[in-house]
């Protein structure tokens, strides 16, 4: 069975982008409904981020790369989501329209970003160490797990001058590789909860219709209905991405086939390292 | 010594890193392994360090190591020739 894999936000924007009509469709899309022009980065509103908008190119390439996918024939069995995956992931399974999907991105992220105005923010991407040892150092430094992408490779989430500093302490403890990120808000921590009006808001604007593919979630790894929808988006941004737990569930579930669809191919190495740790153990 | 290491490093890579069509020749000895060259990331070098650690009993024990040795394939040929038991 083939499963199709929604990454979350890029850290990087590629500097070659698509130049067919169907990209060109989307960017189109990304104007009117995101208010952003991925090709030129020239925004339309006045709150709009760089962080905004590589959650928004991020999902259009995710967009575009499902239409590719969909006109050669290839089909999911299943899809997951990781983090920000879930607003292409919507579009895939049939349960918003492209241009919602990108409409929700945009006005989720400037609203997160706002928490950035008055505080700084930053992502640490932790490589090496073991899961005890990180939330050890994360509790010292009052900042979250964000991403137990695999046993090895994490996200932590918190004010910009802790993470620095957990990162520090993530070097000295003998992790491989120990990076900060500016972002404009804690995503996955309990942080989140200071816009849940608005958050909550946005999210119950839409109407989602039940996924016509099953939609594995992030968090718990049950898959999603329409009427989970509004209130799962909102749940995901204060909790963490288990993805380790959602490969081996999907796994689980009969998937063989793991198709990245989106920029970069992150998901596809985490699942090469969970792979890698189970070789000659039962199945993942 | 190192240099009869390149060959096998070079497989190394491309089969931890499970990389289609690509063979030996097509991986430049003295290319930086991230960025412009290969285009590898952290989460493909700690698949490395394992990997060597698995074949060659050499490890790779911290990142300030790390970022010397993942230069190039040339560099983790001369790590494991200097390291391996």
């Amino acid at each position: 069975m083939k499963c199709f894999m929604l990454p979350g936000q890029p850290l990087f924007r590629s500097p070659r982008l698509p130049q067919d009509d169907d990209w060109q469709q989307i960017v189109a899309l990304c104007r009117s409904h995101a208010l952003f022009d991925p090709e030129s980065g020239e925004w339309f509103a006045p709150d709009g981020t760089d962080n905004v908008a590589l959650q928004i190119y991020g999902v259009a390439m995710s967009l575009y790369g499902a239409r590719l996918l969909k006109k050669s024939g290839v089909t999911p069995g299943i899809v997951a989501e990781h983090s920000m995956g879930i607003y292409p992931a919507l579009a895939l399974c049939g349960s918003l329209p492209e241009e919602a999907a990108l409409e929700i991105t945009s006005r989720g992220g400037r609203v997160m970003a706002r928490m950035g105005i008055s505080r700084r923010y930053g992502l640490g991407c932790v490589v090496g160490l073991t899961l005890e040892p990180l939330l050890a150092l994360a509790k010292n430094h009052g900042v979250y797990l964000a991403n137990q992408n695999t046993d090895r490779h994490f996200l932590l989430s918190g004010e910009e001058l802790a993470m620095e500093a957990a990162m520090a302490e993530a070097l000295l403890a003998g992790a491989f590789s120990a990076r900060t990120f500016p972002c404009d808000a804690p995503l996955h921590t309990p942080l989140l909860g200071e816009m849940e009006r608005e958050l909550r808001e946005i999210f119950s604007d839409y109407r989602y219709r039940d996924p016509v593919v099953p939609l594995m979630n992030h968090i718990d790894q049950s898959c999603l209905s329409g009427g989970d929808l509004a209130e799962f988006m909102y749940r995901e941004l204060l909790l963490p991405v288990q993805w380790e737990g959602t490969y081996r569930a999907l796994r689980g579930a009969g998937a063989t086939l793991f198709l990245e669809v989106g920029g970069g191919d992150s998901l596809k190495k985490y699942n090469r390292w969970i792979d890698s740790q189970f070789k000659g153990n039962d199945s993942p | 010594m190192s240099e009869e290491l390149i060959e096998p490093v070079k497989q190394l890579i491309i089969d931890a890193l499970r990389i289609e069509g690509m063979t030996s020749a097509d991986i430049d000895t003295d290319a930086p392994l991230f960025g412009e060259g290969l285009g590898l990331d952290s989460i493909d070098a700690l698949q490395l360090v394992v990997a060597m650690e698995k074949e060659y009993g050499v490890v790779v024990p911290d990142a300030a190591t790390g970022s010397k040795v993942f230069q190039s394939v040339r560099t983790m040929a001369a790590h494991i020739a200097e390291n391996r038991k």
